[in-house]
């Protein structure tokens, strides 16, 4: 009962927020602060909860007979981690937009989005699943188009458009199990039930591959990431990216493991494209923006050839490089917003030499752009580090190339750190009067001690992940 | 008997006589509330929610209603609508949707402006073709056999088989399949909206599920002859309707399209024809489509007379100017667009289910794919409501809480639905 009500409670809330306060109304702002730390307290109390294998269930709501059509709620170890991860990053973001305008509307849009997020991670119905994933576009279709920059609206319809198409494809795969096995949840269906599991296979995965996003399909991506927000980019990186790999892992890999195996090379081969593709965008981007966002696909390449290896420790290097990059990404985007905020500007070459005049904000960036450069003693380098042991250990040692990768990303990411950061004062920011709000500047703390702490600590998180993978590999679905 | 076919038409006769006087409105909402509790108490199970529901859509038109002849001839539209829900014989369904097809050319020549002549003349035009078509049908129906007083034969003679077929292609005129619909287009854009959303949203509705209760005994015995031409029929309808939608500029032409489109998501139905979800899908289209749509066009009415908003342009940043409107015209446009958590989407999700069910996963993807395409002139109309800047000026500060109240009952359905789908199913 208590699920359901971290589901319908935020999204009712919603409604009735947006109906009846107005502008910049600060009380839809604490609402949600407290909303989400529920969430967290809520997440925390699952973990404690779980059970050593399979599934805690939370109860099952408005059923109908006829068509299976049952809200079931269910976590394991996997879900249990993205709920974490998306209400640890909901406060951050709440943090990070304190000083946001119109903040009644926007905060009001932000508890919206996380119910339906939780509904996601949490119902194990297809159907259900399918209603929360749509519903998740429903609030950033506002704020992107709200909020976001000049070409806001253009990308806010571009985004709702190749997602939503997308999301056909997963529907469709859907209907197709439920005819074939006669069942409409998650948690039952195997893959020896079905007649047509590449059909399947290939639906849920293009369905899954548009939010991930793997090349060729990744292109709403950068539209969407440079004109929205930058609180709401850190969620399109966090949390959207992650609940299409949640999705890649649990309905495709894991669902269907023999189908898997027959076109993991289709995963290993888009997979590498995506990593040196977006790599080599990022080196050319001379958009501040745009590089962090083509950086970010980067490493969602990385987690992509982490699933193709369809094993243990390929899952888990994949989870953990999720974490690390929602961790990573996030700070890049907030002090890239804040930049453009303060420049006016998103080109490189008008920036230049903000260290002299904003030394601490500077700092957390280039820590955190270290950390997206994988180095030792951060999440980012854990993360590449067993992505690239798992995937050799899967694939031979010619996936040392996956380190090369590594190399380009030390290329954009020291070059922009040389042009934005360092470097002769350009006359624009010599200008600016660089001050953040402390609030927003302490979000920012915490993105950045994460990714130092659980770079030192990677044990932490991997106690967890290992658990979460631990019980497929003893029902033979991983190797 | 009492039906609710009686009390609609005794109440449409007696309130001529109160033209004119204040209780006209109370008078009428009177008959849709006995009528909606009638059905609830006689009718039989599988109908008994479509005409409660049909009732209650016209329950909140009369709210917004405001012209005594438009409330009489409600009532009467009501009256043939029940009468042609429990048809069950050839006879009394040709004559029902007779009376309906009349009484809806009747509602549309009651004409104020000039281009309201355009679209009654061409819904006229198109009624009577229509007319001759099912008669022609049905005389070819008689000849190979068939009997009037019952319903159709299923082991039907080449001649009722071409009776029928000729039927079909009549009805596709009043359900406005592609290429029976270039009058459809014309008159709900043309017309007023109120009309529009009476014939676009209940009485299309109301036909194709009295439709498919007739035809599906029959189609479903001979599905080689049904399902190719419904699905070619049903292909055509919905991309057409949604290719065309994109490039409108007047709101109203937009939903006018987008009705199209619908009418081949419903066509989807028959198609499904020997899957057993077919039944529940097409009640499920009509039932959520006859909220939203009957919405929107209502929202657009009072967009029109307090606003002057005709085209999208005239709707920029409309939010910022009646917020609570705007919120309303974007949840029926959303549910329209089958997004979830409203009753747009789980009708869809039905009746597609319908068609991979009876095995054409391929005409689902189709029919999928253009449900994803038609989200981006719903969007786009969404994004001039809450994105662009405002510059609609207010012409009139006229309002009025009872065509609020409707919008709330409209807007309770397209929730409701969306969430309880036990209730249906």
């Amino acid at each position: 009962m208590i699920a359901a009500l971290f589901i319908f409670g935020p999204i009712v809330l919603a409604v009735l927020l947006a109906l009846f306060l107005r502008g910049e109304n600060v009380v839809s702002k604490y609402s949600a602060l407290a909303l989400f730390t529920g969430m967290l307290g809520f997440s925390l109390f699952l973990l404690q909860e779980l059970p050593e294998r399979g599934y805690l269930a939370l109860g099952s709501f408005l059923e109908v007979s006829k068509f299976d059509f049952v809200l079931t709620l269910q976590v394991d170890m996997l879900s249990t981690i993205m709920l974490l991860l998306t209400s640890l990053l909901l406060i951050l973001v709440t943090l990070s937009s304190w000083t946001m305008e119109r903040q009644s509307l926007y905060f009001s849009l932000l508890i919206f989005f996380s119910g339906a997020i939780f509904g996601v991670f949490m119902s194990t119905n297809f159907l259900w699943f399918f209603i929360f994933w749509e519903l998740t576009l429903i609030p950033m279709y506002f704020l992107v188009g709200v909020w976001g920059a000049q070409r806001r609206i253009y990308a806010a319809v571009k985004f709702f458009l190749y997602t939503h198409v997308a999301s056909m494809f997963i529907l469709l795969a859907f209907f197709l199990i439920y005819k074939e096995s006669g069942l409409f949840d998650m948690s039952l269906v195997k893959e020896g039930m079905l007649l047509s599991p590449v059909l399947i296979w290939w639906l849920l995965f293009i369905g899954f591959a548009v939010k991930m996003p793997i090349f060729p399909f990744h292109t709403w991506l950068p539209d969407a990431h440079v004109e929205a927000p930058a609180p709401i980019s850190v969620l399109l990186a966090g949390v959207l990216l992650k609940m299409g790999a949640y999705a890649m892992i649990r309905m495709v890999i894991l669902m269907l493991p023999q189908t898997s195996q027959k076109y993991a090379w289709v995963l290993l081969l888009l997979g590498l494209v995506t990593l040196f593709y977006a790599a080599f965008m990022a080196l050319y981007e001379t958009h501040l923006k745009k590089m962090v966002a083509y950086s970010s696909i980067s490493h969602m390449g990385l987690v992509v050839i982490a699933l193709a290896t369809l094993s243990y420790s390929g899952l888990s290097a994949a989870l953990y490089e999720m974490i690390a990059h929602a961790f990573v990404i996030a700070p890049l985007f907030l002090i890239a917003g804040f930049f453009y905020h303060k420049t006016g500007s998103w080109q490189m070459q008008d920036m230049g030499g903000i260290m002299q005049k904003a030394p601490y904000i500077s700092a957390l960036f280039v820590i955190a752009g270290l950390g997206a450069l994988g180095l030792p003693g951060t999440m980012g380098f854990i993360g590449e580090l067993s992505v690239l042991l798992s995937s050799i250990k899967s694939f031979g040692l010619w996936m040392a190339l996956v380190a090369l990768a590594s190399m380009l990303g030390a290329g954009y990411i020291i070059w922009t750190l040389r042009r934005v950061i360092y470097g002769e004062m350009s006359s624009v920011v010599a200008k600016t009067d660089f001050r953040m709000n402390r609030v927003e500047f302490f979000s920012l703390i915490l993105f950045v001690f994460a990714i130092v702490f659980f770079g030192l600590f990677p044990n932490l998180l991997f106690e967890y992940i290992n658990a979460a993978f631990m019980q497929f590999q003893s029902i033979g679905a991983l190797q | 008997m009492i039906t609710p076919f009686y009390i609609l038409l005794g109440f449409g006769l007696l309130s001529i006589v109160l033209h004119r006087t204040a209780l006209l409105k109370p008078f009428a909402l009177t008959a849709f509330g006995i009528a909606g509790s009638v059905s609830f108490m006689t009718a039989s199970a599988d109908l008994k929610l479509f005409e409660i529901i049909v009732s209650s859509v016209l329950f909140a038109f009369i709210l917004h209603e405001q012209e005594d002849i438009t409330i009489t001839q409600t009532l009467f539209l009501g009256a043939s609508s029940m009468l042609l829900l429990e048809s069950d014989s050839i006879l009394s369904f040709v004559i029902a949707f007779e009376s309906l097809s009349l009484i809806s050319v009747i509602l549309v020549s009651y004409v104020r402006t000039k281009d309201e002549v355009e679209g009654a003349v061409k819904m006229f035009i198109a009624s009577a073709l229509a007319t001759g078509f099912l008669f022609l049908g049905l005389t070819f129906y008689l000849m190979g056999g068939g009997e009037l007083q019952e319903a159709l034969h299923p082991n039907a003679t080449l001649f009722e088989m071409i009776g029928v077929f000729i039927m079909l292609l009549a009805l596709f005129y009043k359900l406005t399949l592609v290429p029976f619909h270039g009058w459809a287009v014309d008159t709900y854009a043309k017309v007023s909206h109120t009309n529009a959303a009476l014939l676009s949203g209940v009485a299309k509705t109301v036909a194709v599920v009295a439709v498919f209760k007739i035809f599906e005994p029959f189609l479903a015995l001979h599905l080689s002859f049904a399902v190719p031409l419904f699905i070619t029929v049903a292909v055509i309808t919905m991309t057409f309707g949604n290719f065309l939608a994109l490039f409108r500029k007047n709101i109203a032409e937009i939903l006018a399209y987008s009705s199209v489109a619908h009418a081949g998501y419903m066509a989807l139905a028959f198609v499904a024809v020997s899957s057993s979800y077919a039944q529940d899908g097409i009640l499920y289209m009509a039932i959520a489509y006859i909220f939203m749509q009957s919405a929107a066009f209502l929202i657009l009415d009072t967009l029109k007379k307090s606003y002057a908003i005709v085209s999208l342009d005239d709707l920029h940043g409309f939010a910022q100017q009646n917020p609570l409107l705007g919120a309303l015209l974007s949840i029926q446009l959303f549910s329209l667009a089958g997004i979830p958590l409203l009753a747009g989407f789980l009708a869809k999700a039905v009746i597609f289910y319908a068609v991979v069910d009876s095995g054409l996963w391929w005409v689902a993807l189709i029919a999928l794919l253009n449900s994803a395409l038609s989200v981006a002139y719903y969007a786009i109309i969404v994004k001039s409501i809450y994105f662009e800047d405002l510059k609609v000026k207010k012409l009139s500060l006229s309002n009025r809480t009872t065509a609020f109240t409707a919008q709330l009952i409209l807007v309770a359905g397209t929730i409701f639905f969306g969430i309880f789908a036990g209730v249906i199913l």
